[in-house]
């Protein structure tokens, strides 16, 4: 026994938050739950599995049970009932006060703040204009990222197309992967968004952690981030690719460069990155070369310069109060797309208090930028994407008749793989093989199923894109870009609505 | 307004009510746009000949399942041959007051030349009240000073204007402001504004109409068709579903939107694409109604190149939903174009008489054959245009392929 005062080991005790049960009568004890959890949740004790505390409810022993005899059940509020004080409060509390550290989390916030894409509800095509079968007449999805020229220039009744001007990506989709890096998720996780990009003719963000080697096989569907650590930046990073993005901000965490803890820097991600092994990967919050738009405006140019102006060159911004403004300026500063990433953005490790408070919703964001960027006659030069939060083609298609050309999605590619958004990331634990470098566990994940999962998916969600546009009379998806006429508001706040352009339901026209 | 009570309830061709309250130049409060079907006629002289008012009035009012007395209008091209090089604003005006505010606005911004009420039948079936109707003759003067010098050419100083009319200047609206051509439009059935309007009085190169057939909205005479800026006239069936992206564009290039309606846009469109970004008529006609990027793929290499680009850089132009429309120009020829939609999902036909010298083109063939009975008719294709000009014939039939006698 302890000589330690049982009191101070109480105050580090926390009630377990998740308890995993297995049905006795059905278990055949053949213990690969204890194996697969890589949270050390199950013991095999005196011939049984039994919870040993720390679930997480990653669900991985539910899905790897032959018998299928184990349910994880959420443990009822184990505090004295307080409306203020809620239970996640006096938790945050208790363990600060145990850590006295900065409290981290990952994937999007998950306080329940209500998505506004809930409140917008869709129009369709009642017998004034028809609606459009996608199954038996076309129905287009085909969309570019780039700049594009405002105009063309007519000389002598000729038609002049300058094509070499303004590289442009044409996707089959309006979806594009956001940026996950090597690191933050594992060599097979990657591999598989890389194998989806390509086959669903998309691009998929790079992340700032380089690229493997073994993936410039997919470089015409990936766009290479430049972020402030600029780790894992070399010639053919930015030379073979289809994009260049500058990551100014993320989402989840604004204002904040990007976190890889040391036990994640295993040899190969050392070398993508180009840092040494076992050291923290932490990217300066601003680029130390970018403290105002002209210094942007510079870091563009010199990509586009070391690029020759073969490639789009984008700027990643996470959604802030100001952001219409800011897009201006960035388009202004000679950038080609543009990301907006809202305040639901998942990541792979945050400081709680950041990714759960600061930052704009997408759906606002969304179309203050596409509002703003139209005041100034500069909405049709660029592409804008956006993303951070979007579960469904229905929160897809929210956003693009909100003003996004393209949406981005990653959470949900990661939950097509396997993730059940348990938010653990930043441990690098992942028993699904996603966001961890431990072999054992990236080995659970076969990057040929994960990609066709992924491409199932997003396949679905466009044919969906398609079915709405039909009904709603519309046969390309270019025609909903920013065509807030044809959604209505129905929440509790319309100031939201009317901040938003969008009226409210009710309100119709003519 | 007591008045008003007594007033007889209008009914339509089913006996039913149709219409709430009548509006004249100012925009009716709430005003938020107007859907329905329409039917559509046009025709012009090849050999710039002139054709009198009532042909079109036949042609128009043959179509009666297509319009419920809910607005219906005419223009006139080739109208003024003594005044060819001039331009014709014609106004609504609520009253005097309207009047006066708008040539308080016009004085030293226009050089007018020649004022006229446009005569309007004392008796008519429609129901009051009427606007005022005027028409100014004017030039534009060489030192034009709006909002500072800006050294704006002619024809932008000029929709600036009328833009800020329409826009800022209560109880007047500018119906129609192009050189050689007027704008006739009302509140009514299309025998009504005919009648009105007295068009047997009138003979011109060309003519547009439109009658309409509203599910909703108040009446208002200054948002019936034609819808039109400078010479542009542009009557419509349909109802444009990308309205929001397509208005976008027209704002980013500082049109303002008065009168709410998807036609008001494709007026604009017309005139962006055409007179200011000097698009040919048929590569305009193309961005707005384009073929599929598989259909595009298809095209021999030039042609393909600029059929992405067209669509890549005026996306926002793409008229997307069901339309057939009538657009006309007096400058630099007068012309008639007739476009629908990709999938053509609204009704478009055109015709030619024996003899040659005049075209048309209708929603239907009836509004052809009452006024030419051995026309040769046929149908233009999907987002392909017919193309008449005055003085050289007919350009395209709408069933050539895309980009046919356009510069590679």
């Amino acid at each position: 026994m302890s000589e330690t005062p049982p009191t101070k080991r109480l105050d580090h005790r926390l009630p377990e938050r998740f308890l995993p049960i297995v049905n006795y009568d059905l278990c055949r004890v053949c213990r690969r739950c204890v194996n697969d959890c890589s949270y050390q949740a199950l013991e095999f004790r005196e011939s049984k599995v039994v919870a040993s505390g720390g679930c997480v409810a990653c669900g991985r022993c539910i899905a790897i049970c032959p018998a299928n005899c184990i349910e994880i059940r959420p443990v009822p509020p184990q505090f004295a009932p307080h409306g203020n004080w809620s239970e996640r409060s006096r938790r945050s509390i208790l363990a600060q006060a145990s850590s006295g550290g900065v409290l981290l989390s990952s994937c999007g916030a998950d306080d329940e703040h209500p998505a506004i894409f809930d409140d917008l509800l869709l129009d369709a095509a009642q017998v004034t204009n028809p609606s459009i079968d996608p199954l038996r007449e076309p129905v287009e999805t085909v969309t570019y990222l780039g700049r594009r020229p405002g105009r063309l220039e007519v000389c002598d009744g000729k038609v002049m197309v300058r094509e070499d001007d303004t590289p442009l990506i044409r996707m089959d989709m309006p979806l594009m992967f956001g940026h996950i890096s090597l690191g933050s998720i594992s060599y097979n996780a990657q591999q598989a968004l890389f194998m989806a990009a390509k086959e669903l003719n998309i691009v998929a963000g790079s992340g700032e952690g380089g690229l493997h080697p073994d993936f410039y096989q997919y470089a015409d569907h990936i766009c290479s981030e430049v972020a402030s650590g600029r780790f894992g930046i070399k010639p053919e990073y930015l030379k073979e690719v289809a994009a260049v993005e500058i990551k100014i901000g993320q989402g989840a965490k604004p204002g904040h460069g990007g976190h890889l803890p040391g036990e994640k820097v295993t040899t190969m991600i050392s070398e993508t990155r180009m840092i040494p092994r076992g050291t923290d990967a932490l990217s300066p919050y601003p680029h130390h070369d970018i403290y105002s738009i002209e210094d942007l405006a510079q870091l563009i140019s010199v990509l586009k310069e070391s690029t020759e102006y073969r490639l789009p060159v984008g700027v990643k911004i996470a959604a802030v109060h100001n952001v219409g403004a800011i897009a201006s300026g960035i388009v202004r500063a000679g950038a080609d797309f543009l990301t907006v990433d809202g305040f639901k953005g998942g990541t792979g490790a945050a400081p709680r208090v950041i990714r759960d408070h600061a930052g704009l919703p997408v759906e606002v964001a969304i179309a203050a930028v596409d509002r703003r960027l139209t005041q100034e006659g500069l909405r049709n030069r660029v592409t804008v994407c956006a993303g951070g939060g979007i579960r469904s083609s229905a929160d897809m298609i929210k956003a693009l008749a909100l003003g996004a050309d393209v949406v981005m999605v990653s959470t949900s590619a990661m939950v097509a793989m396997g993730c059940r958004v348990c938010q653990q990331c930043h441990r690098g634990l992942c028993s699904w093989g996603i966001a961890t470098q431990r072999d054992d566990l990236t080995s659970r994940l076969d990057p040929n199923v994960a990609a066709a999962r992924i491409v199932r998916l997003f396949r679905a969600w466009n044919e969906e894109l398609k079915e709405v546009l039909g009904a709603m009379g519309i046969d390309a998806v270019e025609s909903l870009v920013g065509n807030r006429d044809r959604l209505r508001y129905r929440g509790p706040n319309p100031k939201i609505a009317e901040v938003m352009n969008v009226k409210h339901i009710g309100e119709g026209w003519g | 307004m007591n008045d008003r009570k007594d007033r007889e309830v209008r009914t339509d061709r089913l006996g039913m009510p149709v219409q709430a309250e009548n509006y004249t130049a100012s925009r009716p409060p709430g005003w938020q746009g107007q859907l329905g079907g329409c039917g559509i006629a046009s025709c012009i002289s090849l050999k710039g000949g002139r054709i009198d008012g009532d042909r079109i009035a036949r042609m128009l009012t043959i179509m009666e399942e297509r319009e419920n007395g809910l607005g219906a209008g005419y223009a006139c091209y080739g109208l003024f041959p003594e005044r060819r090089d001039q331009y014709c604003l014609q106004f609504f005006f609520d009253d005097e007051e309207g009047k006066q505010a708008v040539e308080d606005f016009l004085d030293g911004r226009l050089d007018i030349l020649h004022d006229e009420k446009v005569f309007l039948r004392e008796r008519s079936t429609i129901s009051p009240p009427y606007p005022l109707v005027w028409r100014y003759f004017a030039n534009v003067p060489h030192a034009r000073e709006w909002r500072g010098t800006r050294d704006l050419g002619e024809e932008d100083y000029l929709v600036e204007l009328v833009q800020h009319i329409n826009e800022r200047v209560p109880k007047a609206f500018c119906v129609s402001s192009g050189k050689d051509m007027a704008v006739f439009k009302g509140n009514g059935y299309s025998y009504e504004i005919a009648d009105l309007y007295d068009l047997g009085r009138y003979s011109g190169t060309m003519w547009l109409s439109h009658s309409r057939f509203p599910t909703n909205s108040p009446a208002w005479w200054a948002g019936a068709h034609p819808l039109s800026l400078l010479d542009w006239g542009v009557c419509h069936n349909g109802e444009i579903t990308s309205y929001g992206v397509n208005r976008k564009l027209v704002e980013m290039n500082g049109y303002k939107c008065t009168v709410l309606t998807d036609t008001e846009v494709v007026t604009y469109l017309w005139d962006l694409l055409v007179r200011r970004n000097g698009l040919p008529t048929e590569v305009a006609a193309f961005v707005m109604a384009p073929s599929t990027f598989q259909e595009i793929s298809l095209l021999p290499p030039a042609e393909r190149r600029l059929a992405e680009w067209l669509r890549i850089t005026y996306k926002e132009a793409f008229l997307n939903g069901p339309f057939s429309i009538i657009v006309g120009r007096s400058q630099p020829d007068i012309s008639l174009i007739a476009l629908a939609d990709r999938k053509k999902l609204r009704p478009m036909i055109a015709g030619l008489s024996p003899n040659e010298e005049v075209a048309y083109c209708a929603s239907e063939e009836s509004a052809i054959r009452i006024v030419e009975p051995d026309a040769r008719t046929w149908a233009p294709g999907a987002g392909n245009p017919f193309i008449a000009v005055a003085g050289k014939g007919i350009v395209r039939r709408g069933t050539e392929p895309s980009f046919q006698g356009v510069s590679l």
